[in-house]
């Protein structure tokens, strides 16, 4: 109990002292000329606009608690069906994987175009839900302790009974840390969706009405507001999580190997699977479509797309903007996003060295995971301009505090005894990291890049839509504004295109490195 | 007519594939216990005398040879409430208080607990954890939670007494305790009883009969009947016929 005060207290030390650097900063205007106000500053401009917050604070609530709830549903849903049968797992892990990495702000004008009122904000809530909490449910209710499914089958029970004693129970602390993790994602989805499809009322179209009037403080205000809801969001779910999680830990360590699936093994159904996993995400989006009745003009299918950009009246130019714009948003995306990776590591791996400074760190990498970074943006444009700078460090911020809390709370798990192996034979601090700590990082440090190759594109094309006025994200605005239908769903369809593959690529690297050094995979 | 025997297998054959090996567990195994009888199955780590008992279970099926418990095919006997079961581990559910978990087989069956409360209760005080009832396992030592599955497995009423290791995780100490507890409990109830054991002295001390199996392929190699008069105190322990029998079982163990 004591130790755990003394944490606390050296949490609330290390907030206390960087808010007062902030005020200091703020108040002597050191930052970009004024771009960042002091806290008081912030506080006092919140206190004299707060007549216009309620109707924005209200239209963002409302769109990300609708979406919070679908997406909910249709995730737990969709686990529960994904474990109950791996091959429809297998079968949708095109579409969720395109779930997991698309950038919402590239299909935010998709859905304005088909979608109509709060809808689009609604849907973009729901997508960020969706992932979290599906896989939660689909890891939890895998989980099951096998010995207890034994239990109930060595007296007859039945799929349902296993199902219902003993899985959906045991799969409850999982699905509320997935809550936990999707309340505001919710949040985030809702003030992208703003940013990308306009109207008049929520936080994300309050920020960026507010953007060209240089008023630094009241924008900052609108972000203090936004990330309180989404903190809040993820309290109240850690909260009800804490309560169950209490009594459910297991208390012993399961030893009984788990069942492994038949697999299908001829290898003409294994390609057919394969084929159908792939044309999945497409059906899906072709579906949409039909089912949403927008003309033709305004959405594409998937055919209408390779039409514009192949066949179309305009195809030779709209392959040259498109090619352009990606040659100036792919290097600084894998450029933040090395940089990102990179800084997270060397402070992961280094917490051994200086175990004191990462500690006081991890509370502040833990907060930001509940902010909605990305939506931060335009404060960041206050301080660094509109760039490339801007662009590399939105990109950096996205991916490094996620990187980072994966590496370390990964590394946390590497058992006491491993480290002290190479101690107990007189090994320094550097003998011990290179033999134990960043090996045994390796798989964290994939889970991390898995984990932010899908923001780093998202982080750039924000920054490229609301500031610098380059690459995906400037084209995708662009073509909103020219109407250019077949661009917005090129820009859209390319952009999910390459955030897939480039999950593709970590995840095939990884299993064949993680494979040959005999480890496995993190999730 | 006389009744079928509790357990009976009779040329069973189990082989595992997975991951381009494939592993004989199990080659022509046959055995039967007598109702009432109390048989100890012991063998070295990866002999396959777990698979004897989750195939005697219905939790796997044989891939030849025939399995009768209590005459049925072991699903059955298994729907019909007729077996009872304790694992390595005691499994029990986390979220559930003792009572709760003693009730589990109960509620599968599709049975009452409600109108066999004093039952159950007497469950929980024949493996001595009055007054743990709403306790949750977490709460409880390994030892009680062990008990918490003993009284879990005679809740039915069980005709057939199935152990895996029951006592696998507990310490010397309290395995003694809990095989004398056994013993008792037993005698009580009657069933037949198969207890899957790596302990040499455990299984002498409870048993009529040990079962010695072997690996690679897993198969019966001896029976060895235990004779000690029952019920049998814990002197027995340190007598030296008693260490005489263990001494032999060793021996057939190791290949003698």
């Amino acid at each position: 109990m004591a130790v755990e005060n003394s944490g606390r207290w050296r949490g609330l030390r290390t907030a206390a002292v960087l808010l007062a650097i902030w005020e200091i900063v703020g108040r002597l205007d050191l930052v970009a000329g004024g771009a960042l106000p002091g806290i008081s500053e912030i506080l006092i401009r919140l206190w004299v606009d707060w007549g216009d917050y309620p109707r924005h604070i209200w239209a963002t609530l409302y769109a990300s608690t609708i979406g919070f709830v679908i997406g909910n549903a249709l995730g737990i849903g969709a686990g529960v069906i994904f474990a109950l049968s791996p091959t429809t797992l297998r079968l949708f892990r095109g579409v969720n994987i395109a779930a997991f990495a698309l950038p919402p702000i590239a299909i935010a004008p998709i859905l304005v175009l088909t979608l109509s009122g709060m809808a689009p904000r609604i849907a973009l809530a729901a997508l960020g839900v969706y992932f979290v909490t599906m896989t939660a449910t689909v890891i939890g209710l895998s989980q099951a302790d096998s010995r207890a499914t034994d239990v109930i089958r060595a007296y007859g029970g039945t799929r349902w009974d296993i199902l219902r004693r003993v899985q959906f129970r045991g799969a409850l602390p999982s699905i509320l840390a997935g809550l936990r993790v999707a309340a505001p994602n919710a949040v985030l989805g809702a003030i992208l969706a703003e940013f990308g499809g306009g109207g008049r009322w929520g936080l994300g179209a309050y920020l960026l009405g507010s953007l060209g009037r240089g008023e630094p403080d009241r924008l900052w205000g609108i972000g203090l507001v936004a990330t309180v809801i989404a903190g809040l969001s993820y309290a109240v779910f850690a909260l009800l999580a804490n309560r169950t999680i209490g009594a459910t830990r297991a208390v012993t360590l399961n030893t009984a190997v788990p069942d492994a699936t038949p697999l299908v093994t001829h290898p003409a159904k294994q390609i057919a699977l394969t084929l159908v996993t792939i044309a999945l995400p497409f059906l899906v989006w072709w579906t949409f479509i039909k089912v949403t009745g927008v003309p033709d003009l305004i959405s594409k299918t998937p055919l209408g797309v390779v039409d514009y950009i192949f066949f179309g009246p305009t195809a030779e130019s709209a392959q040259k903007r498109l090619l352009a714009a990606l040659a100036e948003t792919l290097p600084i995306t894998f450029l933040g996003m090395a940089a990102g990776l990179g800084f997270a590591f060397l402070l992961a791996i280094s917490s051994r060295l200086f175990p004191r400074a990462i500690e006081a760190f991890m509370p502040v990498a833990l907060v930001t995971q509940t902010m909605p970074l990305v939506a931060l943006t335009p404060l960041l444009v206050l301080i660094l301009g509109r760039g490339t700078t801007l662009t590399l460090w939105v990109t950096i911020s996205v991916t490094f505090f996620p990187a980072f809390v994966t590496l370390a709370q990964g590394l946390a798990l590497v058992p006491r005894s491993a480290e002290d192996l190479p101690r107990a034979y007189g090994a320094g601090r550097w003998t011990e990291m290179r033999m134990v700590t960043i090996p045994a990082s390796l798989p964290y440090l994939f889970a991390a890049t898995r984990l932010t190759v899908p923001r780093a594109l998202l982080g750039v094309m924000i920054a490229e839509w609301l500031a610098t006025g380059k690459g995906l994200g400037n084209l995708l605005n662009q073509s909103r504004g020219f109407l250019d239908y077949g661009m917005i769903w090129t820009v859209a369809a390319v952009s999910v295109l390459l955030s897939v593959l480039f999950y593709q690529a970590v995840v095939i690297v990884e299993r064949r490195v993680l494979r040959r050094l005999g480890m496995a995979t993190a999730e | 007519m006389s009744a079928p025997d509790g357990i009976s297998l009779s040329g069973v054959c189990k082989t595992f594939r997975g991951r381009g090996k494939i592993v004989e567990a199990l080659r022509d195994v046959t055995l039967s216990c007598p109702n009432g009888s109390f048989t100890a199955i012991i063998g070295p780590s990866g002999c396959g005398k777990s698979t004897v008992m989750r195939i005697a279970l219905g939790l796997e099926s044989a891939d030849s040879g025939e399995v009768q418990i209590a005459g049925t095919v072991p699903m059955q006997a298994a729907k019909a409430g007729k077996t009872g079961v304790a694992f390595q581990d005691a499994a029990l559910l986390p979220w559930r208080s003792v009572r709760r978990n003693i009730e589990v087989p109960l509620e599968v069956l599709g049975r009452s607990a409600a109108t066999v409360t004093a039952h159950i209760q007497n469950m929980i005080n024949l493996v001595g954890l009055k007054g743990y009832e709403n306790a949750l396992p977490g709460e409880l030592s390994g030892g009680m939670r062990q008990r918490v599955a003993i009284a879990r497995a005679l809740v039915t009423h069980p005709q057939i007494l199935f152990m895996d290791e029951p006592f696998g995780a507990l310490d010397q100490i309290l395995r003694r305790q809990m095989n004398l507890e056994l013993q008792r409990i037993w005698t009580e109830t009657g069933s037949t009883a198969l207890l899957v054991t790596h302990g040499i002295d455990e299984a002498v001390f409870l048993a009529d009969r040990v079962v010695v199996m072997h690996a690679n392929p897993g198969r019966i190699v001896d029976v060895i009947d235990i004779g000690f008069d029952r019920p049998r105190a814990p002197a027995l322990f340190s007598d030296t016929a008693f260490h005489k029998v263990c001494d032999h079982i060793a021996e057939v163990l190791h290949g003698g």
